[in-house]
C-alpha cells in the first residue's frame, strides 16, 4: 500500500481523495494555486505545495511542479481526480518514469480508451453493442455519402479527438451531409489538431446511462451498476441517480458484464466509467469510455455502500479488489444534485464570489461533497461548483422528496452569490422529471416549458 | 503625530499598539504573498495597509477573471509588500513613520517548485553574496525542476541583504530565495 498520495487535483475531489487516505492509513499531500492557498483540502490533508499561479496551467496542469512537490514530499503516489491531468497519458507516463505510482490505468491503456475510433473498436470487439456507424474514421465526403446512405439519417459526425459534447455535428437531411462534414473536419483540426471524425446514428432524445467499474491488476473486475445522467445542459450533468429506473435487473447485469469485459480486453485497471445511450425501445450503445474517477461516482458508492476512492487506491496499489461481483448488491436509489455558483436566471451565468453563509443540510442518508466553508471564495479561475448534495432513500420517491428537504436547508449566501439551488427544486417539482421519463433533452425542454408558463 | 493621539487614555494606548504590533506582524507573514491590502481592527481603531511600492511589471491577470471578483482582498501579482515610510493611514489613528521602522526589502520569489541553487554549477562561484550589487534582470539564482536549470533573475535592482534558503534547499511556487535592499536607498 501506498505510503504517501499526492492530490493533483483541487476542489471537493482533493477532499474526497484526502478523506479516503486518511482513512486508509496513507499521507496525503495537497498541491494548491495562490488561489487554494486556504482550502478545505489544504487544510485537510498531512501536507500541502504551493505549486503555482492561479491560472491552472501554470499549477494543476503544470507538470514539473507537480512532479517536483512530490520529489520533495516524498509521495510515491499521485491520485489525479478528474479532468486537469486525470485523461493525460503523457502525465501517467512521466509519473512511472520518476517512480511515481499513478492512481489509474497505464499510459498505453489511457490512450487507446481515449482515442474514441480505437476505444470502439476494441468494444465491439468485446462484445459491447455499438450504434450504427463506423469505426475507422472516415477519410472523403464519397465514404461519408456512402456510410449515410448504410445507416440512415440522422446520423452524427463526431471529432475522433473530441468529447463531452466538442466537436461534433448532427446531420438530418442529406443535403446537408457534405457541408457538415467539412466544416467538422476542419473544425477539429483548429480546435483539437486532429481532423479525423467518425460517423453514427444519432439518436434523438436517448437516455445517458453509465455503468461504474473497478478493476484490480490480477484479471478481476466488478461493475457497480449504472448511473443516469440525462439531466444534463449543453452536456454538463446536473442532476445523477442510480440505478436507472429504465433497465430491467437481466439488462444490468447483461450491460455490467460486458462493460467489465470490455475494461478487461483492453487491460485496464483502477476505476472507470462505460458511456452508453439507451433508446426508447431498450438498447443500450457504448459511446465512450471514461479511465477516470467521476464526478457523480457518489451516487453509485450510496447504492452499493461501497468506497469506489479507496477500492480506486487499493487496486493502483497492486492489491486485489476488495469485493466479489456477489458482493456487491443494489439497494434503493440515490440521487445527487450539483449545486454550482451559476444563475439559472440569467442562463447559468457565472456567479461566485465569497461565502459568507455556507450552512449545508444534514440528516438520514443526506451526503455533502464539498470544499466550501464560510468565508471561502470560489474563484472564477476554475469550475463553479459549491456542493455536490447527495441522498439515499429506498426508493426513487423518497429520494425525491429527501433530496428536495435537503436543498430547502442548504443555505449558501455571498455578495453576488447565486446558485443552482433554485433550479434543482424546480426540477424535483416537474412532473416529467417526476416520472423519470428523462432523456438527454429534459433540461432544454424544462427549461422551453418554465419559459412558456411564465 | 496625528492630532488625537494625546486625547487617548491609557487602555486605549495598549489597545492601539496591540493592533499596531498585529499590522507588523501581519506586514512581515505576508511578505512574498499576494496580498494586496489588508486591514487590522480592534474597539475603534483600524489600520489599513496596502501595498507600497509600485507593481513593476505586473503580470496581466487572467482571462477568466470577470471584473470585480471576490471579496475585499483581491489577488495580484507583484513585488512583496512593501510599506512606505511615512504613510498616512485611515482616518483617526497614527502615522506609520512614528511607530514602525519600515521594512522596504524587496523579495526574491521562486518562479516555480524545485531545488534553489546559488550557483551555476557545481563548485562555482555563487551568483550573488551578501552585499552584492544587483542590476534588474541580473540572474541572482537558479531553481532546477526535473533536470531543467530556471534561472532566476531580479525584477528590480539593489544590493543582496538576506539569503533565505540554502544551497540544494528544495522550494515551492513564491518562496521567498532572497531579499533585495532598493537601490535607491
Amino acid at each position: 500500500m501506498f505510503e504517501k498520495v499526492l492530490i493533483a487535483n483541487r476542489g471537493e475531489i482533493a477532499l474526497r481523495v484526502a478523506r479516503a487516505c486518511r482513512e486508509m492509513g496513507i499521507k496525503s499531500v495537497a498541491i494548491y494555486s495562490t488561489a487554494d492557498a486556504d482550502s478545505a483540502a489544504v487544510r485537510f490533508a498531512d501536507e500541502a505545495v504551493h505549486v503555482g499561479p492561479h491560472h491552472p496551467g501554470k499549477s494543476y496542469l503544470h507538470i514539473p511542479n507537480i512532479i517536483g512537490a512530490a520529489q520533495k514530499t516524498g509521495a510515491d503516489a499521485i491520485h489525479p481526480g478528474y479532468g486537469f491531468l486525470s485523461e493525460d497519458p503523457f502525465f501517467a507516463e512521466i509519473c512511472s518514469d520518476n517512480g511515481i505510482t499513478f492512481i489509474g490505468p497505464r499510459p498505453d491503456v489511457m490512450e487507446k480508451v481515449g482515442d474514441k475510433a480505437i476505444a470502439r473498436d476494441l468494444m465491439q470487439k468485446a462484445g459491447l453493442p455499438l450504434l450504427p456507424g463506423t469505426i475507422e474514421p472516415v477519410g472523403t465526403v464519397d465514404e461519408a455519402q456512402e456510410i449515410a446512405a448504410s445507416i440512415g439519417y440522422p446520423l452524427i459526425i463526431k471529432a475522433v479527438a473530441g468529447g463531452g459534447g466538442r466537436g461534433m455535428n448532427v446531420v438530418r437531411r442529406a443535403e446537408d451531409l457534405e457541408r457538415l462534414y467539412t466544416t467538422t473536419r476542419s473544425t477539429a483540426q483548429a480546435v483539437f489538431k486532429d481532423s479525423a471524425v467518425y460517423i453514427e446514428r444519432y439518436l434523438d432524445a436517448p437516455r445517458h446511462t453509465e455503468v461504474q467499474l473497478v478493476c484490480d491488476g490480477h484479471g478481476k473486475g466488478v461493475y457497480f451498476y449504472e448511473r443516469d445522467c440525462s439531466v444534463q445542459r449543453r452536456h454538463q450533468k446536473l442532476i445523477e441517480e442510480a440505478p436507472s429506473i429504465h433497465l430491467s435487473d437481466e439488462q444490468r447485469k447483461d450491460i455490467g458484464e460486458r462493460a467489465v469485459a470490455g475494461a478487461l480486453s483492453v487491460g485496464y485497471t483502477g476505476a472507470g466509467t462505460m458511456e452508453f445511450l439507451l433508446d426508447h425501445e431498450g438498447n443500450l450503445s457504448f459511446m465512450e469510455m471514461n479511465a477516470r474517477i467521476q464526478v457523480e461516482h457518489p451516487v453509485s458508492e450510496m447504492v452499493t455502500s461501497v468506497d469506489l476512492i479507496q477500492e480506486q487506491i487499493r487496486v493502483c496499489a497492486g492489491e486485489p479488489l476488495s469485493v466479489t461481483q456477489e458482493d456487491v448488491l443494489l439497494r434503493g436509489h440515490a440521487i445527487e444534485c450539483r449545486v454550482n455558483a451559476e444563475d439559472p436566471d440569467r442562463d447559468f451565468a457565472p456567479a461566485a464570489g465569497r461565502l459568507d453563509t455556507y450552512v449545508p443540510p444534514g440528516g438520514p442518508w443526506t451526503r455533502v461533497d464539498s470544499h466550501c466553508y464560510p468565508g471561502w471564495s470560489i474563484a472564477p479561475f476554475y469550475d463553479s461548483l459549491i456542493a455536490k448534495l447527495i441522498v439515499w432513500a429506498p426508493e426513487r420517491g423518497e429520494a425525491i422528496e429527501r433530496m428536495d428537504r435537503a436543498l430547502s436547508e442548504f443555505q449558501i449566501e455571498g455578495r453576488g452569490v447565486k446558485t443552482t439551488i433554485p433550479f434543482h427544486r424546480r426540477v424535483l417539482a416537474d412532473e416529467v422529471f417526476r416520472s423519470g421519463e428523462v432523456t438527454t433533452d429534459f433540461v432544454e425542454q424544462f427549461l422551453s416549458r418554465e419559459t412558456v408558463a411564465a | 503625530m496625528s492630532d488625537n493621539e494625546n486625547t487617548h487614555s491609557n487602555p486605549d494606548r495598549e489597545l492601539i499598539e496591540s493592533v499596531w504590533a498585529e499590522a507588523r506582524d501581519l506586514v512581515k507573514r505576508l511578505e512574498g504573498s499576494s496580498v494586496q491590502r489588508f486591514a487590522v481592527a480592534a474597539g475603534d481603531y483600524k489600520i489599513e495597509i496596502e501595498r507600497g511600492a509600485p507593481p513593476a511589471a505586473a503580470a496581466p491577470p487572467p482571462a477568466e477573471a470577470p471584473a470585480g471578483a471576490s471579496g475585499p482582498i483581491a489577488p495580484s501579482a507583484g513585488p512583496g509588500l512593501g510599506v512606505a515610510p511615512g504613510a498616512r493611514m485611515a482616518s483617526g489613528v497614527f502615522t506609520l513613520g512614528d511607530m514602525a521602522q519600515p521594512d522596504n526589502r524587496v523579495p526574491v520569489l521562486a518562479p516555480l517548485v524545485g531545488t534553489f541553487y546559488a550557483s551555476g554549477q557545481p563548485g562555482a562561484k555563487p551568483f550573488v553574496e551578501i552585499g552584492s550589487t544587483v542590476e534588474p534582470g541580473q540572474t541572482v539564482c537558479i531553481v532546477e525542476a526535473m533536470k531543467m536549470m530556471n534561472e532566476v533573475a531580479a525584477g528590480e535592482g539593489g544590493k543582496v541583504a538576506e539569503i533565505v534558503v540554502e544551497n540544494g534547499e528544495w522550494v515551492e511556487f513564491e518562496q521567498v530565495l532572497m531579499y533585495l535592499e532598493p537601490a535607491d536607498e
